[in-house]
């Protein structure tokens, strides 16, 4: 018995034309409207490049920094996956037609940069977890709200290439959140520690909240 | 974070000893030893392979220093990757796809450290058992990124693919498929690497053919720093080989391969002087 989810390929009318489907099929449940018109979208697009490029050039610039050679390799490893995420949205932008992607590669405002300033300025061989903790409990945890909150919102028609581009991105997000973590919590091994991690932490929450996240006030992430 | 990081302060674990270019190979564990004089025999190959009497330690040397190389390959990316703003290659920006491709080399050579450690245990040795040239960073160390194009992913990750040539080669001399498996795959990144270099350096000195020529310049006198004592050379005297084909598919010109393999002759013709004077004088 036939219902919605079969289809069937029999031949019907004299002409031998195979019956018509619908143009979506029973499983297919995607909705046509969304809440990012293109220059929205192009300018939340900006704003992650932007911040992909200031986290990979972090990481770069920090491998020299730490003595961990476990986590020097694990920064020079996540360097790269930020920086294919910055291309990802690099290449995005002349598509949605912005045709000079560095005007739109800017921080959300002047709070996002400020974020930025403080999360790189540990430099001291003696500071991986001040480095670590902006890093993988402020910023990837950003970076992870900020491309779920556009997925869920955007349409899931019109704007299937940005959200191809968000899952990959979410994936290694999810991933080096992970790595992050572990590393921390291999490092976290005494009351100091804690106290360093949390103070360091609430410091630059604080900024990002002024910043209203990566993409500034109004969403989430 | 300061936009240049100085050598000196390079951040290391206390198993690490950080030393100058003499002095490591000075190493008589070394695969390069520059006491060592074939001038009495011309025809003695000097070549790392199995059959060298000191072929452990000189591999297990190797080695290492092949691991804290690349440890200084990744930093070096990592700096490259963070120190210049993306713009037009001008003044102190490099083009953003330069600053991606910088990245990408970060993380080729983060697994390049991974390889080598375990390839080092497999060995049998430490970690910080031998000294650590910090030589490759000094050069990823320049404020001109195309001196840094020059001076790593040319001069040294082209001494890179020589290396790990003759590596490989001595992985399949001794019946080592796990070295000559690791090898092989290292040396596909380096040919990348180098090609890079070649590229870029091509690219973002096109209208600027002064600093083209001051880059080249300085990649020679890298160059001429591992051709110490003909350390690296297409004679059979040198232990580690010139790998034309390789330097080629990177984008090494001919001429640019004939002036290197020129250089490390003279520097070993230089040694072997050396020595012959050394042994007069001790009346040998
Ligand atoms: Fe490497
Ligand atoms: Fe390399």
């Amino acid at each position: 018995m036939a219902d919605e989810t079969t289809t069937t390929t029999e031949i019907s009318g004299d002409d031998g034309a195979l019956p018509g489907r619908p143009p979506f099929a029973p499983w297919d449940r995607r909705d046509l409207p969304g809440s990012f018109d293109v220059a929205e979208t192009a300018r939340r697009v900006g704003n992650y490049k932007w911040t992909e490029m200031k986290l990979f050039e972090a990481l770069g610039g920090w491998v020299a920094t730490v003595p961990e050679l476990d986590i020097k390799m694990r920064l020079g490893t996540h360097c790269y996956h930020h920086a294919w995420h910055a291309e990802l949205w690099h290449k995005r932008l002349p598509e949605l037609r912005e045709m000079k992607p560095e005007r739109l590669t800017v921080p959300a405002n002047d709070a996002m940069a400020e974020f930025i300033t403080a999360m790189t300025e540990p430099e001291d061989a003696h500071l991986t977890i001040e480095k670590l903790v902006g890093v993988y409990r402020v910023l990837i945890p950003r970076f992870v709200a900020a491309y779920t909150y556009h997925m869920n919102n955007t349409s899931e028609i019109t704007d299937a290439p940005t959200i191809r581009s968000l899952k990959f991105a979410l994936q290694d997000e999810f991933d080096d959140w992970r790595d992050g973590e572990l590393m921390l919590q291999s490092l976290i091994t005494t009351p100091d520690h804690v106290a360093r991690a949390a103070a360091h932490q609430s410091k630059l929450e604080a900024i990002m909240v002024r910043a209203g996240g990566i993409t500034g006030p109004g969403s989430i992430g | 974070m300061r936009q240049f990081f100085p050598v000196e302060d390079l951040a290391r674990d206390d198993r690490f000893v950080q030393t100058n270019m003499a002095k490591r190979l000075a190493d008589t564990r070394s695969a390069v030893d520059v006491k060592k004089s074939k001038s009495k025999s011309r025809s003695a190959s000097n070549r790392l392979t199995p059959e060298r009497h000191d072929a452990s330690d000189a591999a297990r040397s190797l080695m290492h220093g092949i691991m804290v190389g690349e440890i200084q390959a990744l930093e070096g990316a990592g700096r490259t990757a963070h120190d210049f703003e993306a713009g037009d290659g001008s003044g102190d920006t490099i083009p953003f796809e330069l600053k991606l491709d910088m990245a990408r080399q970060a993380w080729d050579e983060a697994r390049h450290v991974e390889i080598s450690a375990k390839l080092s245990d497999w060995m049998g040795t430490e970690i910080g058992q031998f000294q650590e040239n910090t030589v490759l960073f000094e050069a990823a160390c320049s404020n001109d990124p195309v001196l840094r194009l020059a001076g790593v992913n040319r001069a040294l990750e082209g001494l890179a693919i020589d290396v790990f040539t003759q590596m490989k080669e001595f992985g399949q001399l001794a019946g080592d498929p796990f070295l000559e498996f690791c090898e092989d795959w290292m040396l596909a990144d380096e040919v990348t690497h180098v090609k890079m270099g070649s590229d870029w350096l091509r690219k973002v000195t096109e209208k600027d053919p002064e600093r083209r020529k001051k880059a080249l310049e300085f990649q020679q006198v890298v160059d001429k720093l591992f051709s110490f004592g003909g350390a690296r050379g297409e004679s059979d005297e040198s232990p580690i080989g010139l790998a034309r084909r390789f330097r080629e598919l990177a984008g090494f010109t001919d001429d640019e391969v004939d002036t290197i393999s020129q250089m490390d002759h003279d520097a070993l013709e230089e040694r072997k002087a050396a020595v012959r004077l050394a042994q007069e004088a001790a009346g040998v």
